[in-house]
């Protein structure tokens, strides 16, 4: 482990290096604000940098840590927030004309938890447009490019937060996922990606797009920097009503076994072969994944889940009818002000019918049932995040995730831990992923599982080539 | 009700008050199809003691929210 490149460390690197006071928040802060200087206009990963502010937060955290009083790992360390995360004082705009100048009066609950564990904030990350409008050129701030090629989709709607995490701009960040919008910027930009168990991380203070499928979580290098980020936002808040009131455990503890010995996994093969045909690559990078995992001692069978076109229609229909409770004074208001896509995404949700959101409900109980049924006999589930790397910007139409949809929407609606780790690269050196999905509330064993499997595998070696 | 699904488009346009932009009939007609087909997959048939997943997690064990 070396500072040489202090961009790269992972945070638990970083921490043991600030800990062993050999590397100060301050000069690790301004390596950050260096690169992000030199390629943010390039990635547009940012949409705001908070210079001086992350600098005078280093300065505090060089001094605490040299007067004896070391928070945990993420003291020191630079991440950044998804602009749907408020930053009290800090504007918080979502990606919107409709929210520029939006200065929130305090922090979001998970903002604060992260201050207190001493993370340094660099800045606002780019965001889809209420985490909703796709990948936009109609909106004040330009889309979030993909490290590993910049004229290709890093995916969203966290998108600033996977091509910050992966091009180094921040050690870690957090996104917020509704409908795989942490996993699938993680599939693309080669992070790792958790979407928490319903309930085991506060929303309040981050804009909400779909009250039930909403969740907050991190996107980061290793699947252990993200058990680290998990710790320090976990648990119950009065402020979030879907929080649950539940016993938070040690996370990064859970992941020191080396071998996933009487762990089972079960591959929902039905998903990427029946349901919608994932790449040739992908399916053979899942192949070997699933080959990595019985090595480190886990046993691996086939679990039938109920097909995936039906998640993906209970969860629409949900995230449609929810979204467009919240926005519908400003699209009768200001219809203009949105982005196109945005505009067209929540407005369908006018159109979802009390009957047709109870008959969605209904579904999801059902399918929660059935789900939690086929797992009775297994640890995990695996499948791929997504059916493919990461396309060209010039490629992506209006309707391309309904297209080719990614087996992410199905856990939005149970509520289960899920988790997106890279698993190799393509043809054309693009990430390629693997999706580790748990029991709800057993994020520990996920992390375990992603853990387990990084270390045995040299994904993580690689980073983007960015001049 | 409007007998074909543009006509039921239109029809439910005029009855929620929705104020389109120029060019977004089209784009939003194309997704209401979609959201139709949407609702014919998630269904109806339901037998009458099924109900809707109010707390979210039926998961065997797990507390309920308070």
């Amino acid at each position: 482990m070396t500072a040489a490149d202090p961009c790269f460390l992972t945070v638990a690197e970083a921490a043991s290096l600030i800990a062993a006071k050999q590397l100060s928040p301050v000069e690790l802060t301004r390596a950050y604000l260096d690169r992000i200087e030199r390629l943010n206009g390039t990635l547009h990963a940012y949409v705001r940098v908070l210079h001086d502010q992350a600098l005078t937060a280093a300065r505090m955290a060089t001094e605490e840590i040299s007067a004896g009083h070391y928070r945990g790992p993420l003291h020191g360390v630079p991440i950044g927030l998804k602009d749907i995360y408020d930053t009290a004082g800090v504007p918080t705009e979502g990606g919107s004309k409709l929210c520029l100048g939006r200065i929130p009066a305090s922090d979001a609950t998970t903002t604060t938890l992260l201050k207190k564990a001493g993370a340094i904030l660099l800045g606002k990350l780019t965001t889809w447009e209420f985490a909703i409008g796709g990948t936009a050129f109609d909106t004040p701030f330009p889309p979030a490019r993909n490290p590993w090629n910049v004229e290709r989709d890093p995916a969203g709607s966290s998108s600033g937060s996977g091509a910050a995490v992966a091009a180094g701009l921040c050690a870690a960040a957090m996104g917020s996922d509704t409908g795989g919008s942490i996993r699938w910027p993680a599939a693309w930009c080669g992070l790792a990606g958790l979407k928490p168990s319903y309930g085991r991380v506060s929303r309040a203070g981050i804009m909400p797009l779909s009250f039930s499928l909403d969740h907050a979580g991190p996107l980061t290098w290793t699947v252990e920097d993200a058990a680290i980020m998990l710790q320090a936002v976990a648990g119950h808040d009065p402020r979030d009503p879907a929080s649950a009131d539940r016993p938070v455990p040690d996370f990064r503890a859970a992941l020191a076994a080396p071998e996933l010995r009487g762990i089972r996994l079960g591959v929902a093969r039905s998903m990427f072969e029946r349901d919608c045909v994932a790449s040739d690559e992908t399916r053979a990078a899942f192949d070997r994944s699933v080959e990595v995992l019985r090595g480190l001692g886990a046993s691996v069978t086939e679990v039938e889940l109920p097909p995936l076109a039906l998640y993906g229609a209970a969860a629409y229909l949900i995230a449609r009818g929810e979204g467009f409770a919240i926005h519908e004074k400003t699209l009768r208001e200001r219809p203009e002000d949105y982005g196109a896509l945005a505009r067209d995404r929540l407005m369908i949700g006018a159109y979802v019918r009390a009957s047709d959101m109870v008959q969605a409900m209904r579904r999801r109980r059902m399918l929660a049932e059935a789900t939690a049924a086929a797992m009775a006999e297994f640890d995990a589930i695996l499948l791929p995040t997504v059916p493919d790397a990461a396309p060209l910007l010039a490629e992506l139409g209006p309707y391309f995730s309904s297209e080719r949809p990614p087996y992410m929407r199905p856990f939005n609606l149970t509520g289960q831990p899920a988790l997106s780790v890279c698993n190799g690269f393509d043809r054309l050196g693009l990430p390629l992923s693997l999706q580790i999905v748990g029991r709800c509330f057993d994020d520990a064993t996920v992390l375990r599982i992603g853990h387990a499997y990084e270390r045995a595998t040299p994904w993580r070696e690689r980073r983007p080539q960015l001049q | 009700m409007a007998d074909s699904i543009e006509a039921q488009f239109t029809a439910e346009t005029v009855l929620l008050a929705l104020r389109l932009l120029p060019g977004q009939e089209s784009s939003l007609a194309a997704a209401y199809v979609a959201l139709r087909e949407m609702v014919a997959l998630v269904g109806a048939d339901y037998p009458m003691e099924v109900e809707p997943a109010h707390v979210f997690l039926p998961i065997a064990g797990a507390e309920r929210r308070p």
